[in-house]
């Protein structure tokens, strides 16, 4: 039985780290249009008309039933060939990490959609209408009041989003992506797998401070917005 | 002037307006009276486009418009000749009170900022809440709120404000203390709707009391006519009900 090897253990940490930026890359892209999307459907579940709505809760039950790897496998599978046949668009090699794009935001879409729906319907309508009575446009009415509002609500699971992207896109290796996990797993076959718990717990070590430093900064980022005046109507009821 | 003509409005399968008009003339108060689920409140929520009406027509001012065709463009600019007083006050939570009463101002009319202060400081004053002017809206009680309510929508200068039971979620003992500002609007001059059972308001203040039951007018007329000669019988057993009411209150 040989030994705990730390300097293969600090040398795996050194050298996955540099690769943070391409786990950094897609957590906030997927965030990002993931949160467009989610508003999208969120608007369609909000909508008057049951069509819409319906479509609406179709995607988030499809996108909620499907395991994300799969997903991710009938992107990278797909995706290329769609492209290529209805565009005439050839994918190369080294867009692996847009396949992971696509497929997290389309995951997160699902389930931003449901958090942008329940942090609007938790600010009351009634303010908006005072909104339009004053002269605001629908817009303006949605943008300037009840967004700022329902931001607030919306932070904390916001947060968890972006942590549970940063987990769940490890999934990337499959694909072949580096990452940090992708990144780590090869330069673990290099040494033909013999360190691999070395290799693990640099990894856990990569990723265990990114986790509480993004969850501190939301929750410092919400008791920001939050006292300034949630916390009185807190206060008060 | 306000004209409002054939106003039809369902819920599903619930006929709550049938066929109602009514004229409002500059500087009129109007006080709508009628038990709950008469149609009073719908009928202000279709003036003011919060609900769409299925069938009728409004005239305000100048500008005239089918209730359920009109453009997203035409009931803002509807709206800026309007204004709401909500029964549950309706203040936006993420702005100070100075600033709920300058939103309508800057944003929707685009008052330049320094005078929009202005106004809204005068607003805020003549309603009695000066003091209260960088507090968030959580921080009052519901007679404050209800104050700088209407100092929203005084400030607009509106050419009518509808008061939609405005005194309805206070306590008892700040009932009055509004109805006195809302009696200090009507002073002003600006034409209202007001929607409301403060029997003794509608007596004291309105130039026209319609009395509204099962989605129709019954009657309208003087508040001496409505009070004390009412021609329906429908009227007669309303007032019957809520006046004795009134005064073992008093």
């Amino acid at each position: 039985m040989r030994g705990f090897r730390w300097d293969i253990f600090i040398e795996f940490f050194v050298k996955v780290l540099p690769y943070l930026y391409v786990t950094a890359i897609y957590v906030v892209s997927s965030v990002f249009f993931g949160f467009l999307i989610g508003l999208c459907v969120a608007m369609l579940r909000l909508s008057k008309r049951k069509v819409l709505r319906l479509i609406g809760s179709l995607y988030v039950t499809i996108l909620r039933s499907v395991p994300s790897v799969v997903l991710l496998f009938i992107i990278y599978y797909g995706l290329p060939m769609w492209l290529r046949s209805s565009f005439g668009i050839v994918m190369g090699d080294t867009d692996t990490i847009i396949y992971v794009i696509v497929t997290f935001s389309l995951i997160l879409g699902s389930s931003m959609s449901e958090i942008i729906r329940t942090s609007y319907l938790s600010v009351p309508h009634g303010q908006y209408e005072a909104a339009v009575m004053v002269g605001l446009k629908p817009t303006q009415a949605i943008l300037r009041i009840v967004f700022p509002q329902g931001f607030i609500v919306a932070l904390p699971n916001l947060g968890n989003i972006f942590i549970f992207m940063m987990k769940e896109g490890a999934l990337a290796y499959t694909i072949g992506l580096h990452d940090v996990l992708g990144r780590g797993m090869y330069l673990g076959g290099l040494k033909a797998n013999i360190y691999n718990l070395e290799l693990y717990l640099a990894l856990a070590l990569i990723y265990w401070p990114c986790t509480m430093i993004l969850d501190k900064v939301f929750k410092i980022w919400e008791k920001k917005l939050r006292s300034k005046y949630l916390r009185q109507r807190e206060k008060a009821c | 002037m306000l004209e409002i003509r054939n106003v039809k409005k369902n819920f599903k399968n619930l006929e709550v307006l049938k066929d109602v008009s009514l004229v409002v003339e500059d500087g009129e108060v109007v006080v709508i009276l009628g038990p709950s689920g008469s149609g009073k409140t719908t009928l202000l929520r279709c003036i003011s486009f919060l609900e769409r009406a299925d069938e009728g027509s409004m005239k305000l001012g100048d500008t005239e418009v089918n209730l359920k065709r009109a453009t997203k463009r035409q009931i803002n600019e509807l709206r800026k000749n309007m204004a709401f007083v909500f029964q549950n006050y309706n203040l936006f939570a993420n702005k100070t009170v100075l600033e709920n009463v300058m939103e309508g101002l800057t944003v929707a009319r685009k008052v330049p900022k320094k005078e929009a202060e202005e106004r809204a400081l005068e607003a805020l004053e003549w309603v009695g809440v000066l003091n209260k002017k960088d507090a968030y809206p959580s921080e009052l009680s519901g007679g404050q709120q209800q104050r700088v309510g209407i100092a929203r929508a005084v400030v607009l200068n509106p050419e009518v404000i509808l008061f939609d039971e405005p005194t309805s979620a206070l306590d008892p003992e700040l009932v009055g203390d509004i109805l006195d500002v809302i009696k200090n609007v009507a002073k002003k001059g600006i034409t209202m709707v007001v929607v409301t059972h403060e029997m003794s308001f509608a007596q004291e203040v309105a130039s026209k009391v319609v009395f509204m039951d099962g989605g129709v007018v019954v009657e309208s007329g003087t508040p001496n006519q409505i009070f004390f000669y009412p021609k329906e019988e429908r009227t007669k057993k309303f007032l019957e009900r809520i006046i004795p009411q009134d005064q073992y209150y008093i």
